[in-house]
């Protein structure tokens, strides 16, 4: 676990440097056990910082978001880092991101969190409803540990755990400028059980499966716009002259936006699984993202987000790269 | 006419005599609550929370063709909202039906919007008070509506245990009451009384609230309020907030080609997204997603009470639940208010 005194102190310091513009983190959320994005601007702000299991957010998907409006006449633009906390899964997103030459490695200060697992905050709410007043999560051992309303429940960390934490390989970020504690063994490895079993199903099965669950989209694109992989500057979604996907929302579109989506992400999704945790209606993004995380691995031992001297893999060409699948 | 009741053993007999209308109602798909047309009785969910989508997309479609061009032919196909027939929503909460009757505003104000209005011309809604709130985020009781509440509504079914008590409001309410005579039996007046006792229990235990007195009037002077940075730094820019609110209305209208077929369509626009504003030439008024979330707060609580004396809020608490990054409106609010 983190120790949110070092925390802090460390935040304090990176925020006070001349090269660091801001600093994203996590803060207590407004109800029950949540926790949210955190934008510190000065050494004043620092002291709100946590890290606990309810600091779900990927926050790298912010790096990418940034908005940058027209530098006016006379200023210059602010070229000064920013710096964010990420978990071992969120900092391979950042070193996707550099992999494909989003930004400079320059451009970011890493405070790279040694995670030991968060939860699944639909699981909690489930478990524990109704909760209006700030509550705690902690983990203790195999156990999280809710503290709420002046009582303190345990529960079986399996229990509460987000599905992706079961089987990480990185609990430890790949990049950083500075480990916020000791390094942590990686629990689990993927044995991708739930893929082989959807790749058993018959082609109608899947196709019913999927219907079903595309029929529910209601296209907000937050799946989409969460994504720290999914930073295009001007999104095919969005274009209207030519309309390469149209704004109808029936099951024809949906199922266009969803394949393409999954396309899109082939060989760069670094599984945070941020798209599915977002989902209002329950769509299980990551069995698509996990097939083709799969067929990656396999096709051409590849894993994304990984180390940033590795080129993008489906930008470059080998002579050596399997091409019997191709027709 | 008295007070009437549905016994639970008679719920899907009743359900199966809507059938023959276009029937609305909850129904479960995983752990998601949506309203859909119920061919079935036994595929409607009436012991849900509330519903994660708004019932309003069967008075406001997600997507819905005003026209069609033929290629060759020189007439246009118009849509016919009639031919949609005759629809009842079935069991949704008070907040989203007091919604309807919120929206209807706009789409009756400078211009009557046939389809919108035709549709809630035909439509009976059906209502389902609050027996516990439904959800820790909920605080329709600041801003006037109530876990019992009737606006907008034509019957209001009270879950009494074995029975729902029946209250029926308008004619529309009354008509539907005489479809389902076979099933109805007389209440009592005490069922009344005992469920606005229900009613002061249910509403109770709302914890969430927020004194809008004075906002619509403090909003326009907080513009350039440093506090609308903040609130919006976690922002993602998505739809959520907009697309599952009861309220939101904002459409676009596109023309969508597909072999030989042209359609005129009218779909679900979000002030959220970053091309809601942007102008032919490329330049965005909201280029920003602080100008857009200042757009969504101000829409709600300040131009929408000016022009039509109502908060475009029900307090449903679905944009709190669900937004990936806990913005949450009541937290704006009490910035507004401390501003």
């Amino acid at each position: 676990m983190v120790d949110v005194n070092k925390l802090r102190e460390t935040a304090k310091e990176v925020i006070s440097r001349e090269d660091v513009r801001e600093l994203i983190g996590y803060r207590p959320g407004t109800y029950g056990f949540r926790a949210r994005p955190a934008f510190v601007m000065g050494p004043d702000e620092a002291g709100e910082l946590i890290f606990t299991p309810a600091c779900v957010n990927n926050l790298a998907s912010y790096i990418v978001l940034e908005e940058k409006l027209p530098v006016k006449r006379g200023e210059e633009p602010d070229l000064r880092k920013v710096a964010v906390m990420v978990k071992g899964c969120d900092s391979r997103a950042l070193v996707q991101q550099m992999e494909e030459k989003a930004y400079e490695r320059d451009r970011i200060l890493v405070l790279g969190i040694p995670c030991t697992g968060v939860v699944d905050m639909a699981k909690v709410e489930a478990r524990f409803p109704n909760i209006l007043e700030l509550g705690e999560i902690a983990l203790e051992g195999d156990r999280f540990v809710l503290s709420f309303n002046g009582t303190k429940e345990e529960v079986a960390k399996e229990e509460l755990l987000a599905d992706k934490c079961k089987r990480c390989r990185y609990p430890t970020p790949l990049v950083y400028d500075e480990l916020l504690d000791s390094e942590v063994e990686r629990f689990a490895d993927d044995d991708y059980s739930d893929v082989e079993e959807m790749e058993k199903r018959a082609a109608e099965d899947k196709w019913a499966y999927w219907e079903e669950k595309f029929s529910r989209c209601i296209r907000c694109y937050s799946c989409r716009n969460v994504c720290p992989m999914c930073y295009c500057e001007d999104c095919v979604l969005d274009r209207l002259q030519p309309q390469w996907m149209r704004r109808s929302v029936d099951i024809s579109e949906n199922t266009a936006y969803h394949i393409s989506r999954a396309y899109h992400l082939a060989g760069r999704c670094i599984q945070c699984g941020e798209c599915q945790r977002v989902c209002p209606v329950d769509i299980p993004l990551m069995e698509l993202n996990r097939k083709f995380y799969k067929d990656v691995e396999e096709l051409y031992d590849y894993e994304p987000g990984t180390n940033v001297e590795n080129p993008p893999l489906l930008s470059t060409f080998k002579v050596e790269d399997r091409e019997d699948f191709i027709m | 006419m008295a007070v009437q009741k549905l016994s639970k053993d008679k719920v899907a007999e009743a359900l199966g005599e809507l059938c023959k209308f276009r029937l609305i109602a909850p129904a479960k798909s995983d752990d998601v609550v949506v309203f859909k047309r119920i061919d079935d009785p036994a595929e409607a969910y009436l012991e849900y929370g509330n519903s994660t989508i708004p019932p309003k997309k069967f008075a406001f479609p997600q997507t819905e063709t005003l026209f069609r061009f033929i290629k060759g032919s020189p007439e246009l196909t118009e849509a016919n909202v009639e031919e949609e027939g005759t629809t009842v929503i079935f069991g949704l909460r008070p907040c989203d039906a007091r919604a309807m009757a919120i929206v209807d505003k706009l789409f009756a104000w400078d211009y009557d919007d046939p389809y919108y209005l035709k549709r809630r011309e035909l439509t009976t809604l059906v209502g389902m008070a609050c027996i516990e709130p439904p959800s820790v985020n909920c605080f329709c009781t600041s801003l006037g509506g109530s876990p019992f509440g009737t606006e907008g509504l034509d019957i209001l079914l009270t879950d009494m245990g074995d029975y729902y008590l029946v209250q029926a409001f308008t004619d529309k309410g009354k008509k539907l009451e005489k479809t389902l005579s076979s099933q109805l039996e007389d209440g009592s007046a005490g069922d009344e009384k005992k469920a606005k006792e229900m009613a002061l229990a249910s509403e109770g235990k709302i914890r969430r609230s927020i004194d809008t007195d004075g906002v619509p009037e403090k909003l326009p002077d907080l513009w350039d309020n440093e506090l609308w940075q903040k609130v919006s730094a976690a922002c993602l820019g998505c739809g959520i907030c907009t697309f599952l609110c009861p309220t939101c209305h904002c459409f676009d209208i596109q023309d969508e080609v597909e072999e030989g077929e042209g359609r005129r369509c009218r779909m679900w626009d979000s002030c959220m997204f970053s091309e809601y504003t942007v102008h032919a030439s490329g330049h965005n008024p909201r280029p920003t997603r602080k100008e857009r979330t200042r757009n969504r707060v101000n829409h709600k609580y300040s131009y929408y009470p000016g022009r039509f004396d109502v908060i475009a809020c029900v307090g449903c608490g679905r944009c709190i639940n669900l937004c990936p990054v806990n913005i949450d409106i009541l937290d704006i609010l009490e910035q507004v208010v401390d501003a």
